[in-house]
């Protein structure tokens, strides 16, 4: 365990000697910040609906850009090779690198905690905290599962544009399968059944996040976001077991 | 200690090592000698558990490298081939970085860290960032972090790589030191280095053992026996007579040397022939010729290496693979 949190805590503080994690916090901040004041109408209830839904976009370009380099660049430097012949499991390797990079995806989060903070100082009346709770718990589940896709990608490739397009792909997909679940035919080619529009809709990332913009917190989609971010840290695990064995 | 048994891998249709053994005992220091793309990194990765073999089995004292990998890794220390490093970080948090990965508790990660700066001569920039680093000293962060948790194995892929001679240099002197007390495989390309470094030569080819011994004794047996050469002054008739009368002598020649009354002669024995110095300066001594040189003319490592990896020669039977 001491591993995975010494490999988590290298890997956090290698994004802060780069003038890169700095750019991608600054920006996040900038833009969430801009919507956050343009939701800010005199006279309108509080709300944070627009500064969520800019958020829940931006983590498509920021997660795969904190991701890409977590295996990638090991495997591009040779720096992997220490790593791996350390006494430290591949999970243990895998969950210390998405360990590092989910902080860092918190860290940078974190300060927007001030938003709600100057809502609930400034509005009358009070915004809702149960839906701003259940925001945020959608933010996190959503970055948390973009970063395991990522780290699993990342771990494949030794390229880490090809790691950083790889994830933005699947990422992409997630967020417009929705189109095609709520659309009752796929391109014109008569109507979908409901079996597929069934499970496009189960895998649609929009579908459940309205639900948390809503304020319901559904143990059935925190379930999807960590299942499925446990199955791609469970596909990043193989990928570096086969590399042992090629 | 570390027991390779029958390791065989290969990478698509290529046969990188292909049925390796051998047994390295403690306290011995072996040289990993072969050609580029004989298989010797392939082979170093096996044992550091960074491959799996396809066939065979490694154990690092006593500890399966398949079925107790985490064990075995814990008693090795390594050094990949370039020293692979993070350049943003400085030596001292990076050692300190893998002393936690080791699992090392505070007082003796920081212990262990600063024993381990000191030996490597790296605590002069301990602080300064590793890709700010020359390549020498960014092989003794390398050689450092692989000695963090005192490893009783220690395992250095082409440890000169790139260095310039005086690095070479520093790099050897610290390598000799840490050879005390350990077990230690090096692999290198360089014949001067594993020459001054090792205690025992494992030359591979093609994935195979080619030979395995103490130097001396790869170097006689590939030659074929011993040969040595004495400079006399005066005629060497009756003397080149005696010396063909030693037991074991197979061949006796004589060369003047230019412009001079010496002559250079030159005695070759046979395989398992004993060392005929004593007799040699003995007969010069008894019909009273001056002798004013008697050296053994050892092969070079080059001269074996060629041999052994050329194909130009067999490996010697006792140099045979245990």
């Amino acid at each position: 365990m001491s591993s995975v949190w010494a490999i988590g805590r290298r890997e956090l503080a290698s994004m802060f000697r780069t003038p890169v994690g700095w750019v991608v916090i600054a920006l996040f901040l900038l833009l969430t910040g801009a919507a956050f004041s343009v939701g800010l109408v005199p006279g309108q209830p509080a709300s944070l609906r627009d500064f969520f839904a800019v958020s829940a976009w931006l983590l498509m370009p920021v997660a795969p850009a904190v991701s890409m380099r977590l295996f990638a660049e090991e495997h591009r430097t040779g720096a992997i090779e220490p790593l791996l012949t350390a006494p430290v499991s591949d999970a243990g390797a895998v969950a210390g690198k998405y360990l590092g990079a989910w902080l860092f995806l918190a860290l940078m989060v974190a300060p927007t905690l001030l938003y709600p903070a100057v809502l609930w100082w400034v509005a009358d009346p009070k915004p809702d905290l149960g839906q701003i709770g259940a925001g945020y718990v959608s933010l996190v589940l959503q970055g948390s599962l973009y970063l395991a896709i990522g780290t699993a990608v990342s771990a494949m490739t030794s390229s880490q544009t090809l790691a950083y397009l790889a994830t933005l792909l699947p990422i992409l997909g997630l967020l417009l399968v929705s189109r095609g679940a709520s659309d009752s035919s796929l391109g014109g080619s008569g109507p979908m059944p409901e079996w597929a529009r069934r499970t496009l809709q189960a895998l649609s990332i929009p579908a459940r996040a309205s639900d948390f913009a809503r304020g319901i917190i559904d143990t059935a989609h925190i379930a999807f976001f960590l299942v499925a971010a446990l199955w791609c840290l469970f596909a990043a695990h193989a990928a570096l077991d086969s590399r042992r064995w090629r | 200690m570390i027991l390779v048994r029958e390791i065989r891998k290969t990478y698509g249709r290529v046969h990188a090592v292909r049925g390796i053994s051998f047994a390295i005992e403690p306290g011995e220091v072996v040289g990993l000698l072969g050609p580029n793309g004989a298989g010797k990194s392939t082979t170093i990765r096996i044992l550091t558990s960074y491959l799996t073999p396809d066939a065979g089995s490694v154990e690092i004292d006593g500890h399966d490298t398949r079925t107790d990998s985490l064990e075995a890794r814990r008693r090795i220390g390594y050094l990949p081939e370039s020293a692979p490093l993070y350049p943003e970080m400085t030596p001292g948090g990076y050692l300190d970085y893998r002393a936690r990965l080791y699992g090392l508790p505070r007082p003796e990660r920081r212990r262990a860290v600063g024993a381990a700066m000191d030996r490597c001569r790296i605590t002069d920039v301990a602080g300064r960032r590793i890709g700010h680093l020359s390549k020498g000293y960014r092989q003794r962060v390398g050689l450092a972090a692989a000695l963090l948790h005192d490893p009783p194995v220690l395992v250095l892929d082409e440890p000169s790589n790139g260095l310039d001679p005086s690095q070479i240099r520093e790099t050897r002197s610290l390598v000799n030191e840490l050879a005390a007390r350990r077990t230690m495989v090096v692999s290198s390309h360089i014949l001067p280095e594993v020459e001054r470094l090792a205690t025992r030569l494992l030359v591979i080819a093609a994935g195979q053992i080619r030979a395995d011994g103490p130097m001396a004794e790869l170097a006689g047996a590939a030659a074929g026996g011993g040969r040595y050469v004495a400079e006399v002054q005066g005629d060497t008739g009756e003397y080149l007579r005696l010396l063909r009368g030693i037991a074991g002598v197979r061949d006796v020649r004589a060369a003047p040397l230019n412009g001079s009354a010496w002559s250079r002669v030159t005695v070759e024995t046979g395989p398992g022939a004993g060392d005929p110095r004593p007799a040699i300066s003995g007969h010069a001594a008894r019909i009273m010729l001056p002798l004013r040189e008697l050296h053994e003319d050892k092969p070079s490592l080059e001269h074996l290496f060629l041999q052994l990896t050329e194909g130009t020669g067999t490996a010697p039977e006792e140099a045979s693979p245990r």
